[in-house]
């Protein structure tokens, strides 16, 4: 015999390993996942810390800058490197929070109104219309207004108003599903819906759930951002890159860099979020591109 | 304290040179000045609204019956030429002759009594009331003499008739009321209002006809553009690119930079403005614990005053001990208990509060929010984790008048009065703003205000103030240094009272 056809997962290794953009993407997650989850052990210096008499220290390639505060201080005394790595913790708290809040409410609705189409159908498409209706932004400024910004409260507004997508894209996909072979036969041998649907629809859509999840993580990333920047986000002094950029603006003409450390660091993590969702439905799907 | 860049400072300083000359030079040749403002008075009628900027367009649009000058501190007659007490209640004030308002209308006792009479009536609802409730009734003795009858011995009455209290034109105020007044302002000051947006601008023309006699000089400058722009940064540029020729309350590392800058002129002063934090111990605060006098003292001990004068606030600034600025008739720190920095020691206070743990506050803010966020930092390392909520002042207001904050980073600039009464029993003597309420405390400030000998008054202050201290029912932090940021073509003179003088302000 010749040598064996290479096997279902080595194939999927070398796809992943030659996927530049998958890659880039994974080693840029990866190491802000760490940040995140040793936050304490990476940073050094404690990220609530002031120390006025060393406020706006200069990173270290700076003339003025040393290597005890490596990225500088900010208009407290708070070393800056400190406060990046702590706030990749609130940015991918709130970005996988909300994805989860909104995902689990989109992909239910989806996957009902896929599935079972006609007046389930009409409702939640109505619903999914009205909630396109609302500007995103907009009325999560007024609710966060209204009650007070706090990392909960932003979780909360984002996760309920986020799920749009999620519910647009699984129920289109659901309908293509539902008319598979596998699933006459799941329904055929007697499956419960339930079970159809966890079972059978819902691991075959995965693909563009996972894309979509990225996609809204990385938004989410970037309205808590906004949010945070506008005051109306995460309090002080809660590390957020958002809170960041908002503190350093006052500094912008001549400290540039107080605003450009927490700037490309948001930037890096939403591009790294869009890459391995771009990279993974490449790498699941290549059937359907060129 | 000025940390900026020479590399960073020169480009701005070039780009800055290009971009303004134009417009500068084109205010001062058609003799306009363009100031900003960031926060928007309700009501640009004196005696509705209780922000800077509402004092400052009240001194231009209106006048008072006596004018302190800022130089000499010594009492002129305005609209009023002489004044008497009577007995110590009574004050007779004989009025100048063939004084104008803007709308023509002509000055006399009727304009005083309908005003006094109109604002010290709690119906009206006046948001100054602690600037006028000393004012039982007017009365006209002739067609240019008034008396004035007081509630109480009030011996500052000079000082409020030379600040706060405007007079205002009564045929006309009877008409449109203060919201008239709020949409087209009329008073007989060295300025009148030609338009006036809320919430967008404010536009003021030199006054022809102001009167020759008043101690305000004549105006030079012919127009006076108030812009009220919320955002510093949007402020800072427009004064970089020369869309504006004069602005105020810069943070103290922004001045430090712009002095940089060729074409714009930077100057500072000690303000009589006063920054304290206040903690409801009323029955109904909505935080508990700061009925405990430990957790106060803690929070007193907690805060590096010295360090935030030194390193935030700017040069100038002094620490304080009392609520008061330190020039006001009455207001002294002797004997009141000091709490030096010492969070070893706030933890012990906190701990003996069954409090070890420390809790969770709310502190309310609505100006100098790196001076908050400071605070915050200091809070959270005695173990106070205390959360921002940054507002607009009349938002922050009513909450703490509301009782919904308990927590608040508070800031007083007396009026620009010079005299105890106006700034500490604001806060202690039951009126909106005491979220206190000590009997004692109020008896004795009631004690200060009413008495007609100096040192009595002196002394119950000095009680007053000593007990408040001893109570912790503040934290005292420093009066604040203004940073003002103009065209450096302009011949301005700033004054510790926090309040521009575009009458005698002119382009060099």
């Amino acid at each position: 015999m010749d040598a064996a056809l290479p096997s279902r997962s080595s194939v999927l290794r070398s796809r992943i390993l030659g996927h530049a953009g998958l890659m880039t993407g994974l080693v840029l997650l990866a190491a802000a996942l760490v940040c995140a989850i040793f936050a304490p052990l990476l940073s050094p210096h404690d990220p609530y810390f002031q120390d006025l008499s060393a406020r706006l220290v200069p990173p270290v390639w700076h003339p003025r800058g040393d290597w005890l505060h490596p990225l500088g201080t900010d208009n407290l005394g708070r070393d800056y490197l400190s406060r990046t790595i702590y706030g990749a913790r609130v940015s991918l708290l709130i970005g996988l929070s909300v994805m989860v809040v909104s995902g689990l409410i989109g992909t239910a609705m989806g996957l009902a109104a896929g599935y079972f189409g006609g007046r389930t159908d009409m409702v939640v498409s109505f619903v999914v219309t009205a909630r396109l209706a609302m500007p995103v932004v907009l009325v999560a400024l007024a609710v966060v207004a209204l009650v007070g910004g706090s990392l909960v409260v932003v979780i909360a507004v984002l996760g309920l108003l986020k799920w749009d997508r999620f519910a647009v894209v699984m129920r289109a996909a659901t309908q293509q599903a539902r008319a598979q072979d596998y699933v006459a036969a799941a329904k055929a041998t007697g499956a419960s819906t339930f079970r159809v649907l966890l079972g059978e629809v819902l691991p075959n859509i995965l693909p563009q759930l996972v894309v979509v999840a990225t996609l809204e993580m990385a938004s989410a990333i970037l309205l808590e951002a906004a949010l945070s920047f506008l005051g109306l986000g995460v309090q002080p002094p809660l590390p957020s890159w958002g809170l960041m950029v908002s503190e350093a603006k006052a500094y912008m003409f001549f400290s540039f860099w107080m605003i450009a450390i927490p700037g490309t660091a948001l930037g890096l993590l939403v591009l790294a979020i869009n890459l391995v969702g771009d990279g993974i439905r490449d790498v699941a799907a290549p059937e359907g591109r060129a | 304290m000025s940390k900026f860049r020479p590399a960073g400072a020169a480009a701005l300083a070039l780009f800055a040179a290009f971009a303004l000359s134009a417009p500068a030079e084109a205010a001062k040749r058609d003799n306009s000045l363009r100031f900003a403002y960031d926060q928007v008075p309700e009501n640009v009628d004196p005696y509705f609204n209780n922000v800077r900027i509402g004092v400052i367009i009240g001194q231009h649009v209106w006048d008072t019956l006596i004018y302190r000058d800022p130089k000499t501190n010594e009492y002129k007659g305005q609209l009023a030429t002489a004044w008497r007490w009577t007995n110590d209640k009574t004050l007779e004030v004989d009025l100048r002759q063939g004084i104008k308002f803007h709308n023509g209308e002509e000055f006399d006792a009727d304009d005083v009594v309908y005003t006094l009479n109109f604002v010290s009536d709690p119906a009206n609802k006046s948001v100054t009331q602690q600037n006028v409730n000393w004012i039982a009734k007017a009365e006209k003795l002739e067609k240019y003499k008034v008396r004035i009858n007081l509630k109480r011995t009030f011996p500052a009455a000079i000082e409020y008739l030379a600040g706060p209290i405007a007079i205002h034109p009564n045929e006309y105020y009877t008409k449109v009321g203060p919201k008239g007044m709020n949409e087209k302002p009329v008073g007989t000051g060295p300025y009148r209002v030609v338009e006036h947006v809320p919430g967008k601008h404010l536009r003021l023309e030199r006054n022809p006809d102001y009167f020759k006699a008043s101690p305000k000089p004549q105006p030079t400058i012919a127009k006076v553009d108030i812009r009220f722009i919320p955002d510093r940064q949007t402020q800072v540029a427009e004064m970089l690119s020369g869309g504006l020729d004069f602005i105020m309350n810069v943070a103290p590392d922004q001045a430090a930079q712009m002095k940089a800058v060729p074409n714009l002129a930077v100057m500072s002063g000690e303000t009589m403005r006063i920054v304290f934090l206040q903690m409801a111990s009323s029955e109904k605060t909505p935080v508990a614990a700061f009925r405990d006098a430990r957790v106060r003292k803690a929070i007193n001990h907690a805060i590096d005053r010295q360090a935030m004068v030194k390193n935030l606030v700017g040069e100038g600034a002094r620490v304080l001990n009392t609520v008061c600025f330190p020039s006001q008739f009455g207001c002294t720190d002797e004997g009141a208990t000091v709490y030096p920095y010492d969070p070893a020691k706030a933890k012990s206070l906190l701990a003996e509060a069954g409090l070890a743990g420390g809790f969770d506050v709310d502190l309310y803010s609505y100006r100098e929010r790196n001076q908050a966020e400071a605070m915050v930092g200091y809070l959270r390392a005695v173990g106070i984790r205390a959360n921002l909520r940054f507002l607009q002042y009349a938002a922050f207001r009513d909450q703490l008048r509301g009782g919904t904050a308990a927590f608040a980073h508070q800031t007083w600039g007396s009026f620009s009065v010079n005299d105890v009464s106006a700034s500490t029993p604001v806060f202690f003597k039951f009126e909106d703003d005491d979220v206190t309420r000590d009997a004692e405390v109020r008896d004795l400030l009631e004690k200060g205000d009413g008495s007609v000998d100096p040192a009595a008054r002196k002394a119950a202050y000095r009680e007053a103030l000593a007990k408040i201290a001893e109570r912790a029912y503040t934290v005292p932090l420093y009066s604040l240094t203004t940073f003002y940021v103009m065209a450096n073509e302009l011949a301005f003179t700033a004054y510790p009272d926090e309040l521009p003088r575009f009458w005698e302000t002119r382009w060099k």
